[in-house]
């Protein structure tokens, strides 16, 4: 990495640089070592990360999914470096989106959640800090660290399980209204996968501690 | 001048059997006692019956050291505060039927505290943080959370096992307890020190989920695969809480960049162990947050915890009929309306 250069932004786990090349600007992102990690684990994470996040990124720009692509990925350096898309996190923003406005935001998130899992891919942190709201109010995915292939509807169903939690504890007013215009957009999209993965987030929001709803329903079927 | 304030609080959710008095005059609030006595198995984990019946022998005890040591009479309290849940349920119910008695027998009002919203007031209390990122282990919860409109929201939590019961069930599989605690140190961490070779474990992080189940399987296989070999015992004991801490430690970070928190928190019963802390305190140094984790005396079950936010409550005018005071075995920290937080 340059050295000298000040990271516009320093997230969980990597510095975010702008670079400007002949007036188009590029976002590098340096996965940076952690002191608190095991030397073995910092090596493998911001390696294998690196690496799924580049593969991914190319992966899904190619089928239409809003997300910045990737030019350069060096996993050895822990480093990607890709087009900067200009704008806020959701997190930041969403208390001042109209409501209407919001709704065709969380419709389109809907629909490119869709995509990514019938590509079989799963973004592993799909929160509110994750979604970049352009100045058109575009809402782009970021940050697939956490990534990967599977064909378990489990990984689908946490995806969005994640996302609700992050509106629930961000922006619980909004909560409920977002994820019926984000299921309207995933069902539109992937009408078979909507019935399994939408039960399957039921069922993973009644296996957190202390759950009453979950002895009611073990109750229930007692009773049948 | 403002009246003296004085709450007494029940704890009886688990192991611990406590009494805890808080003294307050507006913002001068005090601890004025906590005396509590732990059940330690002699064989096993809890057993919820066990349990109740140690807090039904000492509770008389405990009560009359902690209002010798308050210097006041039971009479001379403003209210009864008690932990109704989440718990086990014989152990909650002792607390519970000593609080309604008392309420009623002595005529004060009675104010009902969710156990894990307690454990985050008396953090927030000791080091007078106002809006941290809480961070709450133990064995019976693993979850990060922010206050926001009144209440605790869950940012992430384990989706299976608590960290703590995650090295309480290896310790005791593993044939290392009980007892689980020898000299304020964890089996786990005792056995650790003999260890020198990191093992990598799974790693299970969804955003700021956890999951440490696949951690206990693999870790048990393995010592079960390397049985009698205390060196070896030794690099599992380490790379299992290396791998357990930095999960937590990550979605810990995870939660901290999206909030923007400026303080950070540690509560419950693993908040003692000093690895977590170092490791928490240097995530937090990161990103210029102040860390804190809640001391020893108040970061396992205690009465105090219970006592100070019955005194919350009681200012706030929170109140229940003893006759409804029933317990909640479940009863989620996020479900809790806090007249006291900010909207």
């Amino acid at each position: 990495m340059a050295t000298g250069l000040k990271p516009l932004y320093k997230g969980a786990e990597a510095h975010i640089y702008i670079i400007e090349v002949l007036g188009e600007k590029f976002i590098a992102k340096y996965r940076v070592s952690k002191p608190y990690r095991h030397p073995v684990y910092d090596r493998i994470f911001r390696f294998q990360r690196t690496k799924t996040e580049g593969r991914i990124l190319v992966d899904l720009y190619l089928k239409n999914v809003s997300v910045p692509p990737p030019l350069i990925v060096d996993p050895a350096n822990s480093l990607i470096i890709m087009k900067y898309i200009a704008g806020n996190k959701l997190s930041e923003v969403i208390d001042s989106i109209t409501e209407k406005k919001l709704s065709a935001i969380a419709k389109r998130i809907g629909e490119m959640s869709a995509v990514m899992h019938m590509n079989r891919i799963y973004h592993g942190d799909l929160s509110l800090g994750n979604i970049i709201i352009t100045n058109t109010l575009e809402p782009y995915i970021i940050d697939f660290g956490l990534a990967g292939y599977s064909s378990d509807i489990e990984e689908y169903a946490i995806d969005i399980h994640l996302l609700r939690r992050s509106l629930n504890a961000l922006a619980p007013e909004m909560s409920e209204s977002f994820m019926d215009s984000f299921w309207e957009g995933y069902r539109e999209v992937a009408p078979l996968l909507y019935e399994k993965v939408r039960e399957r987030v039921y069922e993973i929001a009644l296996r957190g501690r202390y759950v009453s709803e979950r002895v009611k329903k073990r109750f229930e079927k007692y009773v049948e | 001048m403002l009246g003296e304030v004085l709450i007494a609080g029940f704890e009886s959710t688990s192991h611990t059997f406590g009494v805890g008095i808080v003294s307050g005059r507006g913002e001068d609030v005090r601890i004025i006692a906590n005396i509590n006595d732990k059940y330690v198995p002699l064989k096993g984990g809890i057993h919820p019956r066990e349990a109740a019946q140690h807090h039904v022998k000492t509770a008389p005890r405990i009560l009359k050291k902690a209002f010798e040591k308050a210097g006041i009479s039971i009479g001379d309290v403003s209210g009864f505060a008690v932990s109704l849940g989440p718990g086990l349920g014989p152990c909650l119910r002792v607390g519970a039927s000593l609080a309604r008695f008392l309420s009623s027998y002595y005529n004060k009002p009675l104010i009902p505290v969710n156990h894990a919203v307690a454990h985050v007031e008396i953090g927030k209390f000791l080091y007078g943080f106002n809006d941290p990122l809480i961070i709450y282990v133990s064995g019976g919860n693993t979850l990060i959370a922010v206050q926001r409109k009144k209440r605790y929201r869950v940012l992430g939590e384990t989706l299976d096992l608590p960290l703590g019961n995650l090295l309480d069930t290896f310790a005791r599989e593993a044939g290392l307890a009980p007892p689980y605690i020898v000299n304020g140190k964890h089996v786990v961490d005792l056995c650790a020190e003999k260890g020198s070779n990191f093992i990598p474990l799974p790693y299970s992080i969804k955003g700021i989920d956890l999951s440490f189940s696949g951690l206990l399987t693999a870790a048990l296989k393995l010592a079960e695969k390397h049985k009698g070999d205390p060196d070896k015992l030794g690099d599992i004991c380490l790379s299992l809480r290396e791998t357990a801490f930095n999960m937590l430690v990550e979605v810990a970070e995870r939660a901290l960049v999206l909030t923007r928190k400026k303080q950070v928190l540690l509560v419950g019963g693993v908040a003692a162990n000093t690895y977590l802390k170092e490791k928490l305190s240097k995530m937090a140094e990161l990103h210029n947050a102040i860390y804190a984790g809640t001391p020893p005396e108040y970061s396992g079950d205690n009465g105090a915890m219970i006592a100070y936010t019955g005194y919350l409550g009681y200012i706030h005018g929170l109140r229940i009929d003893p006759e409804r005071a029933v317990v909640r075995q479940r009863w989620r920290i996020d479900e809790v309306d806090l007249p006291w937080l900010p909207d």
